[in-house]
């Protein structure tokens, strides 16, 4: 199986020398980067088309969605990714910069929806939550609670604080660091959605943005919010340990732990599969791939793990990408996608 | 001449300051050439990292003879032994100055090699130090690196005869394959002649060979000394006047880096002629 | 009191009265070596307390991944399925689900037959298909055969799902529950050695992940590191102690890879995505890249060790070897290096070791990352056992819980493989002198 010392000369020479030419000039398995939100669904995929096709499987690196962008967009060549996953569509500074170096044909596929989740140990009552609760308890500025449009550091200690339905439980959130495409998401799915909930935050879009990002985005660094790093196990855990903690993450992980932890109600939608797929869970965020289409004919068996993909089997309502806990398109998004695949439709370029 | 008024003063390194000032310019007392001789010495001065430690020494080494250097402790005989085969190379701000030949060669000539004169002027250390192998090993390898043999039988004899030469055959003819280390310290140092003679040299030095042994080990080692005379020229630096009584043919006496006296051994130890030297043999200081 | 007892006091207890104050003082002296003694005794209990704890907590969790609930099932390989012309592309997940209907046909409605069809892997399938390959002559026969459970099958085998808690929130809902224990009443459920976990590379299947991909990976990442930071080490620490002039260069070498080796290891993996990657263009994730910047990170504490090594060679050794005219040159391969070896190959041990536990500097040059197949040589896709460790450790998946201590006991393994290697190299070479 390994080659034996004797060979091994040759090989570092050849690595040192002809190799890098090698490297260079040909790779017959896919070079898949980017979010470890997509990981787990792109690699359940690799798998099956690693086994099912005559081709290796892909090599597939958890990057963050963002260090995927940076080396999907750093040029055309066998040296450079074949595919990057997202949890958070491309920005148009990175288009430009794919642009810049040659990636001029990027196709877009959005593969489903992952659901964010505020979830606390299965020992005490589920919250019922609603995004301006989200916002009140975790920004770290909050409209003056004596009324005016003046905003104040966060002065609430406790849920009942925040909104007196809620238990008089000590606030207490583990969530991602902001390196994380999961904190992106949340900021802006559930604390802008509740920062919006005030009529004047509202209005400083228009006037301010920047203002109504930095209220709506920014979390109290008080001790309420701890940062708990990338690793979602490790809250689970810590949940199951503290029964008066909330902690934030994907919903995979609350499927795969529910007799641990319990999600909350937000805006009274339950953060159930059903809910999420149909929209009623108001914090979920689309997960997409980029393709480069210039490999798409280089690297052999893109075109069958692009089909892989987008087959009703991997990503459809019943398939196995479900299973895994990704939040699957309404039909008309998966027709649309599937379309843009088959004809490789490229965004366009600025 | 100098007198032994040795002032009693509390600070050392002043009472050496004044001594020295009172050495310099001093005249070896004694005759300092030897007819037919295998090295001799002129003019020889020693600094390490600029610090005097050898005066303008001259001094020969005649063939078959055994030439014992003694003094008290600090007197520099060492580092001159050292100086006979170049080990004071080793040493970080080393520097030698005057001339030392060896038949009729100066050693510190920019065309000698150290590692022949180094086979031709053996060295035997204080501290017994085999090699960590065997014994055979420890013998052969001196033969081995210079390539003076053709074949293993070649080798075996060199050191069945080195052995044999060094008293040691006899003890260890069994066990050649037992590391040198497991051996006692005696039968280490007579190891360590064995294995300088086994490159046919034609000095040994000895740098105080028996300090680390007992009476009977030492005993043994002299009785060896008297023998390899035959062949060999010896130097040997001792702390034991007895041992240089008993084993050597001249006598030179070393004080804070000056050759201060040199003559055949029974005149030095009986009719010293330079008053420090009387001092010494008398154990007035040492 | 009269002069004269006062002159009788003092004879009688000068010398008495030093005994006491000895006596006193011994007391006290006594007491503080018993206090260091307890103390380190103290921290030596405690560290091994924590060792034991570590231990049997990775134990506990991870010796379940060693073993595999297996589900036997009657096939029957239908010719009508199996045509001999299309054996490699055969329906097989339509073999077992055939079968799983037939073994329970009572099971209606598509919602239960699902349900019923993940009570076994996916592996089923492609072992269906790989016997039929091997042996064509099966078709027709019907043929009992043992193929892997579904993790949660599996998880609740080893009881880290639990029964009694609500349906809705199991992953394994009634039914389910009761066609298990149907199969099990059949003695068709058994607990097997998991060959799959040693044999197999990562899959994303916990049932199918293995290790043995990783711990390839690792061993040619390794394999480089050793082939080029032991030479250079040792070269560069021979040079420096025996050859090079002590001046202010030398100290100023000295100093910096002293910093070297204390700089921490992800700044290695950036200067080899520059330089490496970017600049050789070597390919990403290889274990040849992996190798050269461990070599970076190693090669350092080589060094030391060594040079530690070398000057602890008696300088009598030294000048024995120059006495007899050996050149530098061979004392130094004759005689100081032999013995300096137990330390330079304890210190190379313990910086391989350190580089096995590594990760942060593979994350930079694209080695954190899912490969299934086991790497067959240098310039292959591979990955590291800490980093499966990292990478099992963050999926959702409950099974892979296990797989992750399972994965680390590995990694100790390998680790006390080596540490046990150092200590007989050390024993084996160490001479006294």
């Amino acid at each position: 199986m390994f080659r034996k010392t004797s060979l091994l000369a040759a090989a570092m020479l050849l690595s040192f020398g002809l190799g890098s030419v090698d490297a260079r000039s040909s790779r017959n398995y896919i070079s898949i980067v980017g979010s470890s939100t997509v990981y787990p669904f792109a690699t359940t995929v690799a798998e099956q088309f690693g086994r099912t096709t005559p081709y290796k499987t892909p090599k597939i690196e958890s990057t963050g969605s963002g260090g995927g962008l940076k080396l999907f967009c750093a040029g055309v060549g066998v040296e450079h990714p074949d595919i990057t996953n997202a949890s958070r569509a491309i920005k148009s500074s990175e288009v430009q910069k794919c642009k810049a170096n040659g990636v001029s044909g990027i196709v877009e596929v959005k593969i489903g929806y992952d659901g964010i989740i505020l979830a606390n140990s299965k020992k005490t009552q589920p919250l019922k939550l609603t995004r301006k609760d989200i916002f009140m308890a975790l920004a770290k500025d909050v409209p003056d609670p004596n009324g005016g449009e003046k905003l104040i550091p966060n002065p609430y200690r406790t849920w009942k604080d925040v909104n007196s339905s809620l238990p008089d439980i000590k606030i207490e959130v583990l969530g991602p660091p902001p390196t994380s495409g999961t904190r992106d998401a949340f900021v802006e799915l559930a604390m802008e959605g509740g920062g919006k909930t005030f009529d004047f935050i509202k209005a400083m879009k228009k006037t301010d943005k920047k203002r109504y990002k930095a209220v709506c985005h920014t979390i109290r660094e008080d001790g309420a919010y701890v940062e708990a790093g990338e690793n979602d196990n490790l809250i689970v855990q810590k949940l199951d340990a503290n029964p008066d903690a909330v902690g934030i993450f994907g919903f995979s992980f609350l499927d795969q732990n529910a007799d641990k932890i319990q999600g909350s109600f937000v805006d009274g939608a339950p953060p159930t599969f059903d809910a999420i797929a149909d929209g009623k869970y108001p914090v979920s965020r689309p997960l997409f791939f980029y393709v480069k289409k210039a490999h798409v004919e280089a690297i052999p068996g893109i075109k069958d793990y692009l089909a892989e993909f987008t087959s009703e089997k991997a990503w459809g309502p019943e398939g196995y990408l479900a299973e895994k806990g990704m939040i699957p398109m309404p039909e008309n998004e998966r027709k649309k996608f599937y379309k843009n695949v088959q004809t490789l439709q490229t965004i366009p370029m600025p | 001449m100098i007198d032994s008024q040795i002032p009693v003063i509390q600070d050392k390194e002043h009472d050496k300051e004044k001594e020295l000032e009172m050495l310099k310019g001093l005249k070896t007392v004694g005759e300092i050439t030897a007819p037919n001789p295998r090295m001799t010495c002129r003019n020889v001065n020693v600094y390490y990292s600029g610090v005097q430690a050898i005066f303008g020494v001259s001094l020969d080494i005649a063939g078959n003879e055994v030439i014992a250097m003694i003094g008290p402790s600090g007197c520099g005989k060492s580092t001159f032994l050292r100086c006979l085969n170049r080990m004071n190379d080793t040493i970080e701000g080393c520097r030698v100055e005057g001339e030392i030949t060896l038949d009729s060669e100066n050693i510190y000539g920019s065309k000698i090699d150290v590692v022949p004169l180094r086979a031709q002027v053996g060295i035997v250390f204080q501290k017994p130090n085999p090699f960590p192998k065997s014994i055979y090993e420890n013998v052969a390898y001196g033969p081995k690196i210079h390539g003076l043999t053709q074949n293993k039988a070649e080798l075996d004899e060199i050191v069945e005869r080195s052995l044999i030469k060094a008293g040691l055959w006899g003890e260890v003819k069994d066990r050649m394959d037992k590391p040198g280390t497991g051996l006692s310290g005696g039968q280490q140092q007579r190891l360590c002649i064995a294995r300088t003679i086994a490159v046919s040299p034609e000095v040994i030095l000895m740098d105080e060979p028996c300090s680390a042994l007992d009476p009977i080990a030492t005993a043994k080692i002299e009785d060896l000394i008297d023998e390899l005379r035959e062949q060999y020229s010896i130097v040997i630096v001792t702390h034991s006047m007895q041992q240089a009584s008993r084993v050597s043919q001249r006598t030179a006496y070393f004080h804070l880096g000056y050759l201060v006296e040199v003559g055949p051994t029974p005149q030095i130890f009986t009719k010293p002629r330079h008053r420090l030297t009387e001092d010494y043999i008398t154990g007035r200081f040492g | 009191m009269n002069r004269v007892a006062v002159n009788e006091t003092i004879s009688v207890m000068k010398p008495k009265r030093a005994i006491e104050t000895v006596s006193k003082g011994l007391r006290k002296r006594y007491r503080a070596e018993r206090r260091f003694r307890m103390l380190g005794l103290a921290a030596v209990i405690a560290s091994l307390l924590f060792l034991t704890i570590m231990f049997i907590s990775i134990f506990g969790n991870g010796y379940t991944a060693f073993f595999q609930t297996y589900v036997k099932l009657n096939v029957y390989f239908d010719p009508e399925t199996l045509r001999e012309d299309t054996l490699a592309r055969a329906d097989y997940p339509g073999l077992v689900k055939k079968t799983m209907r037939a073994m329970f046909p009572e099971v209606q409605g598509r919602r239960d037959k699902r349900n019923l069809y993940k009570l076994v892997s996916s592996e089923a399938a492609f072992q269906l298909r790989a016997m039929v390959l091997r042996n064509p002559d099966i078709i027709g026969q019907e043929i009992p055969v043992w193929v892997p459970a579904d993790d949660d099958i599996d998880m609740l085998m080893k009881g880290h799902i639990r029964r009694d808690v609500p349906e809705s929130e199991r992953r394994l809902n009634d039914k389910q529950l009761a066609w298990l224990d149907r199969l099990s009443a059949d003695d068709r459920i058994q607990t097997r050695f998991n060959w799959t976990f040693i044999r197999s590379g990562d899959s994303r299947e916990p049932e199918l992940a293995g290790i043995l991909g990783a711990a390839v990976g690792s061993f040619l990442t390794l394999l480089v590191t050793l082939l080029l930071s032991f030479p250079i080490g040792v070269a560069a620490a021979v040079y420096l102690e025996e050859l090079a002039p002590k001046n202010r260069w030398t100290d100023l070498i000295e100093v910096n890879i002293n910093n070297l080796a204390a700089v921490p290891s992800i700044v290695f993996g950036l200067l080899g995505l520059a330089v490496f990657l970017n600049f050789f263009g070597l390919p990403r994730s290889a274990p040849l890249v992996g190798g050269l910047v461990l070599t970076l990170m190693t090669f350092p504490t080589i060094i030391i060790a060594s040079r530690a090594a070398l000057q602890s060679v008696p300088p009598s050794i030294r000048e024995a070897a120059l006495g007899i005219g050996a050149s530098k040159m061979q004392m130094i391969v004759h005689h100081v290096l032999p013995l300096a070896l137990p330390g330079i190959l304890t210190g190379t041990i313990i910086g391989m070791a350190r580089a096995l536990g590594e990760t942060a500097p593979l994350l930079m040059i694209g080695m954190v990352a899912f490969i299934v197949d086991v790497p067959q040589g240098f310039n292959d896709p591979s990955t590291a056992l800490p980093v499966q460790i990292f990478l099992w450790a963050d999926s959702p998946e409950r099974a892979f819980v296990e797989k992750t201590s399972a994965a680390i006991i590995v990694l100790l393994g390998f680790l006390i493989t080596m540490n046990a290697a150092a200590v007989m190299l050390r024993k084996k070479y160490e001479r006294r002198w």
